[in-house]
């Protein structure tokens, strides 16, 4: 039977070769980075087909389709969110895999093809996290893609027809959503595959390159089973951190884009914000070469990243020192670590600067309704339902609170210094329901409260919310968090108009 | 190519190489013609053609009879008035309700509006190169675009300081729309207005953000 195959296909000998290779040095977990990406590869691969059977990328239906996945798909969160955090697992092992190949100077001759197949592997990788961020189609999504967009744009010369490439028409809209999806799922996907292909062929051809020295070595061990079941506990370990993700920390789904709301402050993904650090870190206007200024956008966005990427790919040409071992490279290694150094502490750096302004607009949106942070689905159901069985004029008004005050009085209620007071133990709150009520119709500016000035105006909410949703969030401010004082009916509403 | 197994039967006269030579460059010519025949459609078609970069015609749209009737009767403040509004969006088309801040002047305040806005009176500031005829002149009446110049926040009208305000990031603007604090760089867009056999209309305009200029984007 093995040789009826064989005589066929060549396989069994193909397997056998490929199970007996010698693995120079011996099997070791230093050389897992590269397959567990690959584990997290197939992870995202089997859950993005999977996606694909419910997703219907439109204006109209990406966020709805989104939500329908959480709701009304068996396992659906679970899925969804594993494939959130897969994309971040891949990133981070293919970080290590990378850092791994620089330091054990294994991208030398003969293996530079590998290494440039490796590095565009990285960049297909980060295009794919940048595109699938907007498919969701909620607040972060659409508020951090039009930043990308933006900085596509703004690149000299090109940026125009790259801007106008990706969003395909004057608006961030259905048709931006359509060609987004359509580079996620088909365009890298297949560009990633074949040259994950080649990556792996190349790789038959040079054999491993074994451990960071100048000696062949002496001792070989086996690819199989040493380090295939090397290969296999750190998969296993990506699986498992990967479920334990998306089972206690499910991806989180804000609200759904709204053009209309530029208070709403965007977040990247976690690998992009050395990136958003280094834009942060430099100044508006920098220099002028002629009459061309260059701003520090311009270097941030484009000239500092392809400078670094130019580097990475062709990084065998450029270090072209012959050693492999350690003690013979301290500039490389040294320049290496600092690198790691810089692009950690740019990222900690854009973290913090992207809390800062979450902080200052007030957490406007940013409280997701699925997921992670997202309030139980069933009492949001409940809350949302307006009517019928979920009559619970509290939870009914909780509903309009998160709709309509949390940008500025923030789910807490504490308010945001400066902006927009507190209504968690304010008196003015707790007090006369007639003035509350007021206030919700006509609106309010100008007024100190408590002793403060608040320099938002509360908008006049007559004929935007009905006066049972009046109603109803009256209740929900008077008798939430620290208030304790008695609702207020429709009728009083009513009646005071 | 010494090494290889393979013998060839064929001489290596001239006229063997001619042929082989021909069978080459055709190879190479037809894989040329059938990926760029592939090629050149599939990238033509993603570059946005001339209908989805179309900013659309122009369309006027009734305004609410009652709200502008009230309007026109007692506003003494800025009032929203609705209409309905086509939405498109790619291929999807919608309808829904949004609304325009109607500014109802005296005589006295008209001339406080040319006074404010130079922009809309002043060539060229005041070429606003509308495709449809735009007068803000002796009609007592003054629509603004909800939508902030800064970044794109619908703006409120504070009654207690007589001005609009914008919740996102504090641009303030008179009644006549002059920009007086805030990050946005120019005063609200007007909208134009006409009044046809009675019924008050409205075009609706999409403008560019942030800019000094006034430019517009779209008609939807």
């Amino acid at each position: 039977m093995l040789n009826w195959i064989e005589e066929r296909t060549g396989g069994i000998s193909a397997l056998k070769n490929f199970l007996t290779e010698d693995v120079p040095g011996g099997a070791s977990y230093w050389y897992v980075f590269g397959s567990a990406t690959l584990i997290a590869l197939v992870i995202q691969i089997v859950t993005g087909i999977f996606l694909t059977f419910y997703y219907a990328p439109s204006s109209a239906t990406a966020w709805e389709s989104t939500k329908f996945i959480y709701d009304h798909v068996s396992g659906g969160a679970f899925l969804l969110s594993m494939h959130f955090w897969g994309a971040s697992a891949m990133i981070a092992l293919m970080t290590m895999h990378l850092l791994q190949v620089m330091i054990w100077g294994a991208y030398k001759k003969p293996r530079e093809i590998m290494w440039v197949i490796g590095v565009i592997l990285f960049l297909l990788t980060l295009v794919l996290g940048l595109t699938g961020y907007l498919l969701p189609w909620d607040l972060n999504a659409y508020s951090a893609s039009a930043v990308s967009i933006k900085i596509a744009g703004d690149i000299p010369i090109v940026g125009p027809a790259q801007a106008n490439f990706l969003q395909d028409g004057l608006q961030m809209g259905t048709l931006t959503i359509n060609r987004f999806f359509g580079i996620h799922v088909w365009l890298i996907p297949i560009m990633l595959l074949g040259l994950v292909g080649l990556h792996l062929a190349v790789f038959r051809h040079n054999g491993a390159a074994g451990p960071p020295a100048d000696e062949t070595p002496r001792k070989f061990g086996r690819f199989f089973p040493d380090q295939i079941f090397m290969d296999t506990v750190a998969s296993l370990v990506t699986f498992l951190v990967i479920v334990s993700l998306a089972v206690w920390m499910p991806a989180p789904l804000l609200a759904k884009a709204d053009p209309t709301n530029s208070a709403f402050v965007p977040s990247p993904a976690w690998y992009f914000f050395p990136l958003f650090g280094l834009l942060n870190l430099l100044p508006g206007n920098m220099f002028s070469v002629g009459s061309f200024a260059v701003s520090g956008e311009l270097i941030g966005t484009a000239i500092v990243p392809a400078v670094f990427v130019a580097i990475l790919m062709f990084l065998p040409w450029i270090d072209r020192n012959r050693k492999r071992a350690l003690n013979q490279r301290p500039y490389f290694i040294g320049l290496t670590l600092l690198s790691v150094v810089a692009v950690f502490g740019l990222g900690w750096y854009g973290a913090s600067s992207v809390q800062a302004h979450i902080a200052a607009s007030g957490g406007a949106g940013q409280t997701p309704v699925r997921g992670y942070g997202a309030a139980p689905a069933g009492a949001q159901e409940a809350a949302a339902a307006g009517g019928g069985t979920a009559s619970n004029p509290v939870a009914l008004g909780q509903a309009v609170y998160s709709q309509n005050c949390t940008s500025c009085h923030s789910a807490n209620g504490s308010g945001v210094p400066n902006l927009a007071p507190p209504l968690d133990g304010n008196p003015f709150v707790t007090g006369d329901a007639a003035k509350v009520i007021a206030v919700l119709d006509n609106g309010l500016h100008g007024q100190a409260v408590m002793g403060k000035s608040y320099s938002t105006q509360m908008p006049a909410w007559k004929g935007q919310l009905t006066p049972s949703q009046v109603a109803n969030v009256i209740s929900y401010i008077r008798g939430s968090w620290s208030n304790h004082a008695g609702a207020v009916t429709e009728a009083q509403v009513k009646a005071a108009k | 190519m010494s090494d290889t197994a393979h013998v060839h039967d064929e001489p290596e006269t001239p006229a063997e190489i001619s042929r082989r030579t021909f069978m080459t460059q055709v190879t190479v010519i037809a894989g040329t013609i059938v990926g760029l025949g592939v090629a050149i459609p599939v990238l033509g078609g993603l570059v946005p053609s001339k209908d989805i970069l179309d900013a659309g015609k122009p369309k006027w749209y009734p305004l609410n009879a009652d709200e502008f009737e009230q309007f026109e009767k007692a506003a003494a403040d800025p009032m929203k008035i609705t209409f309905p509004k086509t939405t498109v969006d790619g291929y999807l088309m919608s309808e829904s309700n949004d609304y325009v801040w109607g500014v109802k002047m005296t005589p006295d305040q008209e001339a406080q509006f040319k006074a404010d806005r130079p922009d809309l009176f002043q060539v060229p500031h005041g070429d606003v190169k509308y495709e449809v005829p735009v007068t803000y002149e002796n009609i007592g009446i003054a629509l603004f675009s909800p939508i902030c110049p800064h970044l794109g926040c619908r703006f409120n009208w504070n009654k207690d300081e007589q001005q609009f305000l914008c919740p996102c990031h504090g641009s303030t603007y008179t009644k006549f729309g002059k920009h007086m604090a805030g990050p946005a760089n120019r005063g609200l867009d007007p909208l134009p207005f006409q009044d046809k056999s009675g019924i008050a209309q409205v075009t609706w305009i999409n403008f560019e953000q942030t800019t000094a200029d006034r430019l517009i984007v779209s008609y939807t």
